[in-house]
């Protein structure tokens, strides 16, 4: 085994090329998180959008529209979701995972009726996002390895991850947010509406879990499977909650995800056993939820005991 | 009152759903229901008896014969559970018996497909892989007026007839061909290092008889060749496959071979991605990625699948009986090169064909003898 053929430059693409779908969808799920609504139907949007921004892509011809089409299925989704937890007070974690039983089930089925398939699709109709390559990086070395030949889409999760944390912290908006996540009653008797945040943020969520699927589906492949999310929803989730739904941090939970996937991958290859190399994820993930809930008691503690003083 | 219309709704919405699915009898819509509520379970269990029923009333019609083809995985992979489904779907064609094809992606699925199956009393219950394995050697005792093919791997058992292949052999072959190939350097994409790849699908015995043959085939060609071997662990994520295969690129590999059903298009994706080669299973995927598949090692599936519902309608099934299909009676095969040569024109290494021809009229005559994997082999 060669230390050099595991750990090098393109290492650094491949960490973050399995991250940004999963950033996508922590930051689907940051948002509802800070009007304290968890969202476990992160991963049926993400599939709804997957499917949506294939079969329109294939139909059309033109990623962009796809992905604006899928967006809009995101929020159609979760617009179910607002409508069941706000209005009719549902709990949103059964919400949630009714969502995701029904995205499995209706991407299945419209896999089935409209594009005549079962299982998988995919067809050189299939319009990907561009990838945006850099002439000139061409001839650097390390530098063009790494940054050359990015999706549109996976340049854009860092620009979306700056705007939303500007969004959360710097804006009115994002203060009331996090006013209805902290204390709804209070942010209600400071005149907000409470109901109108709750809905405001479930469905920009679900435009960013339809962007989350269309990236899935067009930009880091250009096919669509069933399930084709894989869990990595989920892993959004505990993404979510090792960063605090701060879309900083989240993202930093995203990478080291997609760093040890990635590093798997490369370790399986001379021999370490698949079955090791695939636990890992899942250790990463207890592990990561483990040290965010410390840190977070800690905090707390720390917070409870200065108030005493 | 609020929660219970909730209830009704959802236990309604389960319904549509199992309506929608009938065509594919999909049982993980009740199987997943199982584990939110037993009463929704059980009224959704109904009304897929139900559904099923008035099916199978219909299209009786023909031989009478009712045959259920369980698959561990989705159909439309392109790949082995397609292949099984055209051997499945030629025998509906030509004897007009009824089949029911039931996908599951996860063990609580198959083992509950599976026994959905017995229960519903089909004369013939194909289980297409080895998966299925451990579920047969415990339930088909409990059967007995039920017949049992299983492909891919052997079960003993009075009511069951196993059918496996030589994919040891079909691998050689494959891997002779990459080991060929990774030397091609004037190829575009081809460099200089000796390492070729192989990515599975789940780790189970029958996909180390494939890594087996491969690097028996490749080392045949050239002992000091590298071959990276990974694991999806699973057989329906095509992005881990892609990603796997990349790494693999990244690593020094030039072609990748995939034996993973429906994780495999993301590996054939990868090799376009790349600029990289990759090689095809099971069904002929050659034109999957034009371009950018070598060849496809095809392993008659259908043919299987087939034959053993032919042995049903003949009357001529015989439980406890193993075959075994080889290179020599063209079980396993590599496809012609036909969408390469087109791709490569002139650069085509004619080479690799001719000497792949030759290896495989080596193995029929039994000049190589290929190894197995623990467990497989004719005389398992």
């Amino acid at each position: 085994m060669q230390f050099s053929n595991i750990i090098n430059a393109s290492l650094i693409y491949a960490t973050f090329r399995a991250s940004t779908p999963i950033i996508y969808a922590a930051l689907c799920a940051a948002i509802t998180q800070q009007a304290n609504i968890l969202n476990i139907g992160t991963e049926g949007i993400m599939l709804v959008g997957a499917f949506t921004a294939v079969t329109v892509s294939y139909l059309t011809g033109n990623w962009l529209l796809a992905i604006l089409v899928s967006m809009i299925a995101g929020m159609a989704i979760a617009l179910i979701m607002a409508v069941g937890h706000i209005k009719y007070k549902a709990e949103i974690c059964a919400i949630g995972m009714g969502i995701n039983m029904f995205a499995l089930a209706i991407t299945k089925y419209l896999l089935n009726s409209i594009l005549g398939k079962s299982g998988s699709f995919s067809d050189p109709a299939i319009v990907g996002i561009p990838k945006v390559h850099i002439p000139f990086l061409d001839n650097v070395p390390v530098i063009g390895e790494i940054f050359n030949n990015w999706a549109i889409t996976e340049w854009f999760v860092i620009i979306l991850v700056i705007v939303i944390t500007f969004l959360f912290y710097k804006t009115v908006w994002g203060l009331r947010l996090r006013a209805v996540g902290r204390f709804e009653l209070a942010a209600q008797t400071a005149g907000i509406n409470v109901n109108a945040m709750k809905y405001q943020a479930i469905l920009i969520s679900g435009l960013i879990g339809g962007l989350a699927g269309a990236h899935l589906s067009l930009g880091y492949s250009n096919l669509f499977t069933e399930g084709m999310t894989n869990n990595r929803g989920f892993m959004g989730v505990a993404a979510m909650y090792f960063g605090n739904a701060h879309p900083v941090f989240t993202a930093v939970g995203c990478l080291i995800f997609g760093f040890a996937d990635s590093v798997g991958a490369r370790v399986q290859a001379y021999g370490v056993p698949s079955q090791f190399v695939l636990m890992m994820p899942y250790i990463i993930t207890v592990l990561v939820l483990a040290i965010s809930m410390a840190s977070k008691k800690a905090a707390e503690k720390k917070r409870k005991s200065s108030l005493t003083v | 009152m609020k929660k219970k219309l909730l209830s009704v709704l959802l236990v309604a919405a389960m319904t549509v759903c199992m309506a929608a699915c009938t065509n594919q009898a999909d049982v993980n819509t009740d199987d997943s229901a199982a584990e939110e509520s037993t009463d929704d379970a059980a009224a959704a269990d109904d009304a897929a008896a139900a559904g099923e029923e008035t099916a199978s009333d219909e299209s009786a019609a023909g031989s009478g014969i009712r045959v259920a083809v369980v698959y561990s995985g989705n159909l439309g992979d392109k790949s082995y559970n397609d292949s099984c489904n055209e051997g499945a779907m030629k025998a509906q064609e030509d004897f007009g018996v009824e089949i029911k094809s039931l996908e599951g992606t996860t063990a609580e699925e198959w083992e509950a497909n599976f026994l959905a199956c017995c229960e519903e009393g089909y004369d013939l219950v194909i289980c297409s892989s080895s998966n299925f394995e451990e579920y047969m050697k415990e339930h088909c005792a409990n059967y007995p007026d039920v017949k049992f093919a299983v492909i891919d791997t052997t079960v003993e058992g009075d009511n069951i007839q196993s059918i496996s292949f030589a994919q040891n052999q079909g691998s050689f072959l494959a891997g002779a061909a990459a080991a060929m190939f990774t030397e091609m350097t004037d190829i575009e994409g081809v460099n200089e290092d000796a390492i070729i790849g192989w990515v599975g699908g789940m780790d189970i015995p029958v996909l180390h008889d494939f890594y087996v043959g491969y690097e028996q085939g490749a080392k045949y060609i050239n002992p000091d060749i590298t071959v990276l071997q990974s694991f999806a662990g699973t057989w329906n994520d095509p992005l881990k496959g892609k990603e796997l295969a990349l790494a693999q690129f990244d690593q020094g590999a030039d072609i990748v071979m995939n034996v993973a059903s429906g994780t495999g298009p993301g590996i054939l994706e990868a090799a376009k991605d790349a600029g990289k080669y990759a090689i095809g299973v099971d069904l002929n995927q050659d034109a999957d990625q034009p371009g950018h598949v070598l060849t496809s090692m095809v392993k008659r599936v259908d043919t299987a699948c087939y034959l053993t519902i032919q042995s049903v309608v003949e009357g001529t099934f015989q439980g406890g009986t193993t075959s075994y299909l080889t290179v020599a009676d063209g079980g396993v095969s590599l496809t012609d090169f036909a969408v390469m040569k087109e791709a490569l024109g002139d650069q085509f290494p004619t080479e690799i064909e001719d000497k792949v021809a030759e290896l495989e009229e080596m193995i029929i005559s039994g000049e190589i003898v290929v190894d197995n994997y623990e467990g497989f082999g004719a005389n398992q």
